[in-house]
């Protein structure tokens, strides 16, 4: 049987010897549309990021594919949060859906015909294509979220992280971004994605990786998700508690 | 992306091989700058521009040369928002001049180069150091760094300068820059290292760029984030160092930064903007060290940085996308765009009022339609008749509108009703809540929009107060305008 | 490198300051204080506000205002000087404005675009009209403390009081503490919490503009005697030190005064022993001590914060 997309044993990590995430063990299957979901400071985005050697963690080890992550970044592809960069930054939407190439090109060469031409697929399939020659910071919340996705896509990577693609995104954006790790997930791929919005994980995700410092549950939507697991996660956060017992109750 | 880099690439070493061409080629002979001390400011200019002074060769060639480098480098500083760093790193190679001065107490340009550049990189891992082992943060950390070490600096350059040997060593040029100082072995080092600065980053560019733009991503594709950022600040102590003696240690971070902001206010595209920064830089610096020279003694780093802020006002003001004039000009015409579409809008009412019975509309009939004076009235008719929407004729007080002003009137009217109709229709808001808003929509709506508004109303004929909303005459030319902000979001 | 630095002979480096020079020695040593106080005092703020490079580029940019004051008085009077330092300091402050509000260069570009610029333009006006100036250019980095005893002194009802820029520093000094202490509350307030200090009906906008020109007010005092760029380590070091030192506000500004007093000493023996710039030398002593805190206090304050209770006010500007 070949080796999990991935897998995390045991993983620590902490600011200032303070834990953010505790103990971390996790065995993600092939081929599936993971959320992560949790509340505010439950780890979300440091386990994605220290999933990918982003952070130094304090024990434990993540591979991909079997083998260490250093080893197979290229296999990796990642949505950063939108907010974490400088939209006003001199360079056209091309230019950042190029970037996703770097990681196959190496040092000192520059992006081929072959590189454009996979690029601009990208943003056709985001539907961004009329956009490419334009400068970054004259797209709305949702285009430049597209932007990061055809970038993400432009890596042609078995697992992909991605941190809150949906977070500020029109409606049309958020129906044709999860149109498209639907069809990702069709060709194969594995994705595990940041997500805020409680409601709305039962119906987009495959699986639920419930995360308050530590790993609650995880497993498939339709067992992970009730009333009891999300209590354990959100502890006593009452208006969270109710929109999770609305949504159990739509789903009953 | 490729040949377009390769291109910036290209003129960036033709500028720099054009410069070394003059350096080499222009035979030398006259006298050197010191040697005429009565001289107008007429002969001074002459000598310089001629360039049969060797030193004024060296100076203005050691100008240019550091002018590309610091902008380039300064334009990697500007987009990360690390100007600053660049002048704690600026102030904090004083001491290592100092050093590299008392190596063997003269002014050897490579012992500086060395010395002033490990200066220069202690500083930064100093600021590095303090925001991870105290809880300093930043800022202050690099106020901190910039003036301790400029202390530090500062008491090495007065101890040189009570030796026997160090008074007339010429130190003190390096604190605001002398560029009649640049010998012929200042500009070889000062060629070595800009060709290094182009150079690595031509190589190094797609790296430079997405570790600038986005470290995050850069390293989950596996790059090297935390040495491309020292590459950058070592180039960048280069940069400075070769910078200090035309410019001097005070002033240099405006060096890079000046030229770099200009250029970065005058373009959107990372190459471009490092091309422009060069030249920038290049201007600044050739022009600085011509206005010094035009006086006695007097310093070439404020006249530089002068030049370099008189580049930046340029671009502020007269940039022609982000410029305060071209968006002053923008947001004017917006405005007399929408007092027009107003006007027309004013008198369709009037117009219909009378159920379209005759043509023209008198200016009275407007005045009080809008309730304003007759006079503004003429103003805005005459507005109207400028642009071709409607025609006076001379001796009556009226007007009358063209076909294009016709189809405008009704295409505002058409949107103010539609908005209007699609707010109580599908937003459930009550019909006299809308009018105030639909007074802004009807200005800024596009045809697409249009289109997609009466597919939703089932192609509605009439407003929520019961008025007729018009039809678009179909004409050989349609809206007098493009409609900006519609296709922004998506 | 012998001649470089002098043998440190105990005798000339510490007791002759004190017994056969002492009138001039307390003249700096006290001016030295006064100075670092009063930089101290205001730079505390500073660093709460993460504003420790506006007062950098303050710092740089009252040059042209100076140098204008002169041009126009003809004298070193302080009402002029104070006046062109405060105009220098409005216009520092709206350039910065304007650059980074109407335009998208950021506010780090800005600051460094608007001091540059307005300091280039004074060392220029004193170069061209350095006859009619009574500066030059290493006054202007470094300052002239070391000449203060050579001023004379000023009188006042038969009481000799010092030389007049002691004096008038020495009122700089007091009129800051009094603000700092009368307005201890409305400082703080608005330096760490704006939205709270708004609802407590305190006008942070008119906060904010007084402490610059307070700013402005105390860096042209001092310039004379250090400079414009040595003012900005008068400026951080003191409340840097005492921010690793303690993380209680009246203790902060306490430890702040302590540090201006120790480096203004220290500062004087060691310019005599090296016979450097005296007031590049206060400032390396008072880097010195800063050094100490940092390696005694620093490393176990970063752990402590994280956990502390009284610490919230640094946390809640980190978010």
């Amino acid at each position: 049987m070949s080796p999990p997309p991935l897998e995390i044993h045991d993983l620590t990590v902490a600011y200032h010897k303070k834990p953010v995430l505790w103990g971390v063990d996790l065995v993600v299957p092939p081929g599936k549309l993971v959320g992560i979901v949790g509340p505010n400071g439950a780890g979300k985005s440091t386990l994605i990021k220290a999933a990918m050697g982003l952070l130094p963690v304090s024990s434990g080890w993540v591979k991909v594919f079997g083998e260490p992550v250093a080893k197979n970044l290229r296999r990796v592809g990642y949505v950063p949060q939108r907010e974490s960069v400088d939209w006003d930054f001199p360079v056209s939407v091309m230019d950042v859906v190029l970037m996703g190439r770097y990681g196959k090109l190496g040092l000192l060469k520059r992006p081929t015909k072959a590189d454009h031409d996979k690029a601009r697929e990208c943003l056709d399939k985001v539907k961004m294509l009329p956009y490419a020659n334009r400068q970054i910071s004259n797209l709305s919340g949702g285009q430049q979220q597209r932007v990061f996705l055809a970038r993400a896509l432009a890596q042609e990577s078995d697992l992909y992280f991605m941190d809150e693609p949906f977070s500020g995104v029109d409606a049309a954006t958020e129906s044709a971004i999860i149109a498209l790790l639907h069809e990702l997930r069709a060709a194969g791929k594995t994705l595990l994605v940041v997500h805020h919005d409680l409601p709305t994980a039962r119906n987009y995700f495959d699986m639920l990786l419930l995360l308050n410092m530590r790993v609650v549950a995880f497993g498939p939507t339709e067992e992970v998700f009730n009333y009891e697991t999300l209590q354990k996660t959100y502890g006593g956060r009452l208006t969270i508690l109710s929109e999770v017992a609305e949504a159990v109750r739509v789903k009953g | 992306m490729n040949s377009r880099t390769n291109r910036t690439t290209v003129r960036l070493l033709y500028l720099l091989s054009s410069l070394l061409y003059l350096l080499f080629t222009t035979p030398a002979h006259a006298a050197r700058i010191g040697d005429l001390s009565e001289t107008s400011l007429w002969d001074q200019a002459l000598r310089f521009l001629t360039f049969q002074d060797p030193s004024v060769r060296y100076a203005l060639l050691g100008s240019m040369l550091l002018g590309i480098s610091c902008g380039l480098l300064g334009s990697f500083l500007v987009v990360r928002k690390m100007a600053l760093v660049g002048d704690a790193l600026s102030h904090a190679v004083l001491p290592g001049v100092a050093l590299g001065f008392l190596w063997n107490m003269s002014k050897d340009p490579v012992a500086i180069f060395i010395g002033a550049t490990l200066a220069g990189l202690l500083g930064t891992a100093v600021v590095n150091l303090l925001k991870q082992t105290t809880p300093l943060k930043e800022d202050t950390a690099l106020g901190l760094v910039l003036a301790s070490f400029f202390a530090v600096g500062i008491c090495l350059v007065t101890m040189i300068q009570r030796l026997p040997t160090g008074n007339k060593s010429g130190i003190d040029k390096f604190l605001f820059g002398q560029a009649a100082a640049i010998g012929a072995a200042d500009v070889q080092l000062m060629a070595v290292v800009t060709g290094l600065v182009v150079v690595v980053i031509a190589l190094f560019y797609k790296e430079f760029l997405v570790t600038s733009f986005d470290a995050g991503f850069a390293r989950a594709v596996g790059l090297p984030v935390q040495a491309f950022h020292y590459g950058l600040m070592l180039l960048l102590a280069f940069a400075v160092v070769i910078a200090l003696q035309a410019v001097g240690v005070v002033l240099v971070s405006a060096m890079l930064i000046t030229p770099a902001a200009a250029a970065y206010l005058l373009t959107d595209r990372m190459h471009r903007m490092l091309l422009l920064a060069a030249v920038f830089g290049m201007a600044a610096g050739a022009l600085g060290a011509f206005l010094s020279f035009l006086g006695n003694n007097l310093p070439t780093g404020p006249f530089m940085v002068l030049a370099a802020t008189a580049v930046f006002a340029a671009a502020f003001l007269f940039g022609p996308r982000h410029g305060i004039v071209a968006r002053w000009w923008r947001q004017r015409s917006r405005a007399a765009r929408i007092q027009r579409e107003n006007t027309l809008k004013a008198i369709y009412h009037v117009l219909e009022a009378r159920n379209f019975q005759g043509e023209g509309v008198s200016f009275s009939e407007l005045a009080e339609r809008r309730r304003e004076t007759e006079e503004e009235i003429q103003v805005q008719a005459a507005a109207l008749a400028r642009h071709e929407l409607a025609t006076l004729p001379g001796e009556a007080d009226a007007l009358f509108l063209t076909p294009a002003g016709w189809q405008t009137a009704c295409a505002i009217v058409r949107n103010h009703r539609l908005w209007e109709l699609y707010l109580t229709h599908t937003a459930q808001i009550a019909p006299d809540h809308v009018h105030e808003d639909a007074e802004k929509i009807e200005h800024v709506l596009g045809e697409d929009m249009v289109r997609e508004l009466e597919r939703r109303l089932n192609y509605a004929t009439k407003d929520p107060h019961g008025k007729v909303i018009p039809g678009v005459p179909v004409m050989l030319e349609t809206k007098p305008e493009a409609t900006p902000g519609y296709g922004r979001s998506a | 490198m012998n001649e470089l630095i002098p043998l440190f002979e105990f005798q000339r480096v510490f007791v002759t300051p004190w017994t056969q020079d002492f009138s001039s020695s307390v003249w700096i040593v006290l001016m030295g204080f006064f100075v670092a106080t009063a930089c101290g005092l205001v730079g505390n703020y500073l660093i709460l506000r993460r504003m420790a490079l506006v007062g950098d580029a303050i710092s740089h940019s009252i040059l042209p205002g100076i140098a204008v004051a002169f041009l126009i008085s003809g004298s070193r009077g302080s009402l002029p000087m104070f006046l062109g330092a405060l105009v220098a300091g409005a216009v520092t402050t709206v350039l910065i404005e304007v650059i980074h509000k109407k335009s998208r260069v950021k506010q780090d570009a800005a600051i460094g675009i608007a001091f540059t610029s307005l300091f280039a333009v004074g060392v220029i006006l004193i170069s061209l009209f350095a006859s009619k100036v009574d500066l030059d250019q290493e006054c202007v980095l470094y300052g002239e403390i070391a000449f203060i005893p050579l001023e004379g002194m000023v009188e006042f009802a038969g009481l000799t009081l010092g030389p007049p820029s002691v004096v008038r520093m020495a009122l700089v000094t007091l009129v800051v503490a009094l603000l700092v202490g009368l307005f201890y509350k409305e400082l703080l307030v608005s330096s760490f919490d704006p939205a709270l200090a708004f609802s407590l009906g305190i006008n942070s906008t008119f906060v904010h503009y007084a402490l610059m020109a307070m700013l402005s007010v105390v860096v042209v005092s001092a310039f004379e005697a250090v400079g414009a760029i040595l003012v900005i380590a008068m400026l951080i070091l003191p409340g840097a030190t005492a921010t690793l030192l303690s993380h209680r506000f009246p203790v902060m500004l306490g430890l702040t005064v302590l540090h201006a007093a120790l480096s203004a000493v220290l500062g004087l023996h060691l310019g005599v022993w090296l016979n450097c710039s005296l007031a590049a030398a206060m400032v390396v002593a008072g880097t010195g001590l800063f050094i100490a805190a940092a390696a005694v206090f620093g490393y176990q304050q970063t752990h402590a914060h994280e956990h502390s209770q009284n610490n919230n006010l640094r946390g809640r500007r980190g978010d």
